[in-house]
């Protein structure tokens, strides 16, 4: 049943007030200190000469800057948080007022200029009496400028755990649920709409009153800064960084709070950089991928999920049954991989190849040669087996793998085919005949490919073996596309903490985090 | 009270000087205008004696001091100061205008506010229409006069006047010229006046500053100036006005010898003009009583008609010719 918009909104209203108020004072609290600080430098270039082109060329290059990247250079700097959004925003912010600044005094009329330097004006009140007021209608387009900038890119501090609008946007993309989108999208346009004319009116104030703005401006700058202040919630000791899309699964946050009781401090982060802030100690609890090289990478330790809210995720190679007809050596041959490889063994293979750069078929072929799989190529001479894989990780390292067992093993001579995009590209490519076979996920097969009704998919979801079984038999009636037997490794969702925290806390599954939180409450 | 001695100033090393080698001396209530084309370097002089510009070399004094030794801002505060393009204040109203120089001067307000009242009632600017206009609102003839007020609005002894009339199309120039001749906030002022207008020159100047090239190629009265020219630029300058400039160089008074006896009268006319009125005046007062003027030498007056007095004035330049 199709909820509505308004039921949404209603639902989420706490949220929704919240995040808007993070919004507003994320992006006030930036623009205040881009005006203390760019007014001053634009009035600082009027004066000294040769100044104004390097001071605007490098404010021009720090806008030009993408702004998920100019976030990515201030984790290191400033962590996660606030702190590196508010001076990412304060930066976007800073060319317009200075450049207006700037502009709005070189353009005030020479003559009047000169008439109040001969009336006996000093410099200090040439620039409050004659040329600040006269600059205020440049230098506050220069300010609505940045204040719609910054409503805009505000949305993204939500990526580094910043909070605001963004939280509903991404998460409503990740979880293609556009009522989230709305919710967030919604509110940052009438923001920035909001914004830009309340300071058009302020813009358009008689001349006369521009002296008056001159000191309104920054109190109103403060106040609406200090919004960010409001919602700071005080929470346990222990903060998790979730992704958007986690943060609205009932396979994620919802299920950890309902099935566990799991009551924790959360912030909204990006998963590019999730993993990182939890190594520099920035986070203790993650949501991640059990098969992620960055497990390894961070020295982080995955949380068993002892009461099963998470679905399974088993890899194993789906071909075409037309394909296994016609080569019957071949399911042998890929089956040889089956039972290999757990989660530990994934991990690690993913840690070679995604952080230190190896190359996934040297890595493959180390890992059969460890196993005693690896044989010579033989002739090739019967056919071809082409095999896909999806453009992350695991995939380009198993397609590697098949790729030599097969040639290994039977006379065939196989192709790969990776990178193909997502699992619909995959699908779409196995279907039509485009390739044979390529490593799929039973959860995935459940949830995005069968697309099965829900209460099917409840009945399931606690169990691997009945999923497994069920997407076999589903697979083979639909589309005639045979599931093999699992390889061994489970990639589902994961709660992961750093190794020597949660030994320090004796946390060895999600329950056992409950009971830590619990108990230090 | 204004002193110039051998001021040089050049902007750019490579070119010739702007002003070069310029000495003067200007008077109590005396005005001197300094005159020249563009570029002759007569604003930059004008700028030099408040110090929105400093000379290279030179030393220039207002009351008695050197501008140099004294803090531009408290020089400035005494200086009046007119501008071409009247430079008043955009975001501030008439009376604000007015009121910049007593407000820097930190005058209390109610002093400030019966000063501006009365400049502007002088400069026929009607306190209760204007008081609160902002110059935009304003005509061209009436902003000159909001910058003329507020030049004067501290009672400056000394005024720098920069092209004042300079914007003003020629109806409104010449009505507002005439309303600052007559401006009694004005005696006893010494006042530097920069134009191009040589007819301003004259009929402003106690003594003109003929400038060219950064240099000062005459300066005296303006009879000295179109009768004794100093070199050929000088002389040139002035031949294509040079019966208008006459006509306004010379009073009644210095033609008087040329007169034929026989006007001498005692039947005056009603109106009678003084012997400082300049020729140009006469002949336009006489258009209104038929040709028929009346001249009060003091001693006696003398009736005579147009005609006459253009005679006057040409036996007068045979003989100062002849001289020669």
């Amino acid at each position: 049943m199709q909820q509505s918009f308004f039921d949404f909104i209603q639902q989420q209203s706490g949220k929704l007030l919240e995040q808007t108020l993070q919004h507003i004072g994320l992006t006030f609290i930036s623009l205040l200190i881009a005006v203390l600080a760019g007014v001053p430098l634009g009035i600082l270039i009027t004066r000294k000469r040769g100044w104004a082109a390097p001071v605007l060329g490098v404010a021009g290059v720090l806008q030009t800057v993408p702004s998920i990247a100019l976030l990515g250079f201030m984790i290191p700097l400033l962590g996660i948080g606030p702190q590196p959004a508010i001076v990412a925003l304060f930066l976007y912010g800073l060319l317009p007022i200075i450049r207006n600044t700037y502009t709005g005094i070189k353009e005030v009329d020479p003559a009047v200029t000169a008439a109040a330097t001969g009336m006996g004006m000093s410099r200090r009140q040439l620039l409050y009496k004659i040329q600040l007021p006269l600059a205020m209608p440049v230098l506050l387009a220069g300010i609505r400028t940045a204040t719609v900038i910054n409503v805009g890119v505000a949305t993204l501090a939500a990526y580094i755990a910043a909070g605001g609008l963004g939280e509903f946007i991404f998460g409503g993309i990740a979880l293609n649920n556009t009522h989230m989108i709305l919710a967030g999208a919604i509110p940052a346009a009438l923001l920035a709409i909001l914004f830009d004319g309340l300071l058009s009116l302020l813009q358009r104030i008689q001349l006369r009153k521009a002296r008056t703005t001159l000191y309104v401006l920054p109190l109103l700058l403060l106040l609406l800064s200090s919004f960010y202040l409001l919602p700071a919630a005080a929470g346990g000791p222990l903060l998790a960084g979730f992704t958007p899309e986690f943060m609205g699964r009932q396979d994620g946050y919802l299920g950890l709070k309902s099935v566990y009781g799991l009551r924790l401090r959360t912030v909204v982060i990006n998963d590019m950089i999730m993993y990182k802030a939890a190594y520099e100690k920035k986070l203790d609890v993650i949501s991640g991928s059990s098969t992620d090289g960055r497990v390894k990478a961070f020295d982080l330790v995955v949380l068993d999920d002892d009461k099963h809210i998470f679905p399974p995720y088993y890899a194993a190679p789906i071909v075409r049954q037309a394909t296994l007809d016609k080569y019957p050596e071949l399911a042998p041959a890929l089956n040889r991989l089956s039972g290999t490889i757990n989660d530990s063994i994934m991990t690690e293979l993913n840690y070679r190849v995604d952080y230190l750069k190896q190359d996934p078929a040297a890595v493959a072929k180390d890992f059969l040669v460890s196993k005693g799989l690896w044989q010579p190529p033989r002739s090739g001479a019967k056919g071809v087996v082409r095999i896909g894989s999806k453009i992350f990780g695991d995939g380009y390292i198993l397609a590697n793998m098949y790729k030599m067992l097969v040639e290994g093993y039977t006379e065939l001579r196989a192709v790969t085919r990776t990178g193909l995009g997502g699992t619909k590209i995959c699908f779409d490519a196995l279907v039509n005949d485009q390739i044979d076979l390529y490593p799929e996920y039973t959860g995935t097969g459940l949830l995005v490919i069968l697309q099965e009704p829900r209460p099917v998919i409840d009945s399931l979801i606690g169990d691997p073996q009945q999923v497994y079984a069920h997407v076999q038999r589903a697979f083979a009636t639909r589309y005639g596309i045979r599931w093999l037997p699992p390889i061994g490794f489970n990639n589902t969702y994961a709660l992961m903490m750093r190794k020597q925290q949660a030994s320090e806390l004796h946390i060895k599954s999600i329950s056992d985090l409950v009971n830590a939180t619990r108990a230090q409450r | 009270m204004i002193k110039l001695e051998h001021v040089y100033k050049s902007f750019n090393k490579q070119h010739q000087p702007a002003v070069a080698d310029v000495s003067f001396e200007v008077h109590p209530g005396e005005t001197l205008v300094l005159l020249g084309t563009s570029g002759s370097g007569k604003t930059t002089t004008l700028r030099m004696i408040n110090r929105l510009l400093t000379p290279d070399s030179g030393q220039i004094y207002v009351n008695g001091q050197a501008v140099a030794e004294q803090q531009p801002e408290t020089l400035r505060r005494g200086i009046g100061y007119v501008l071409q393009d009247n430079g008043l204040f955009p975001h501030y109203t008439v009376a604000e205008n007015i009121g910049v120089v007593p407000a820097l001067l930190q005058w209390d307000k109610a002093r400030i506010a019966d000063r501006t009242t009365v400049l502007m009632e002088k400069l026929h600017l009607p306190p209760g229409q204007y008081r609160d206009a902002y110059p935009a609102q304003l005509s061209g003839g009436q902003q000159q006069r909001v910058g003329l007020a507020r030049a004067l609005a501290a009672d400056p002894p000394v005024l720098l006047m920069d092209e004042p009339f300079g914007a003003l199309d020629p109806v409104t120039r010449a009505s507002v010229r005439r309303e600052f001749q007559a401006l009694d906030e004005l005696q006893n002022k010494t006042v530097v006046m920069v134009t191009h207008d040589v007819q301003e020159a004259f009929e402003l100047g106690t003594r003109i500053g003929l400038m060219d090239n950064g240099r000062l190629q005459q300066l005296g009265t303006p009879q000295e100036l179109l009768f004794a020219p100093a070199n050929d630029f000088v002389r040139a300058f002035f031949r294509e006005h040079h019966l208008l400039l006459e006509l306004k160089a010379l009073t009644l008074a210095d033609i008087r010898p040329y007169l034929p006896p026989t006007a001498e009268d005692d039947n005056y006319q009603a109106h009678v003009l003084p012997g400082t009125t300049s020729c140009w005046d006469a002949l336009q007062q006489s258009m209104n009583t038929e040709g028929v003027l009346s001249v009060d030498f003091s001693t006696t007056v003398f009736t005579m008609d147009s005609k006459s007095l253009m005679t006057a004035l040409v036996s007068r330049k045979n003989e100062v010719g002849h001289k020669k």
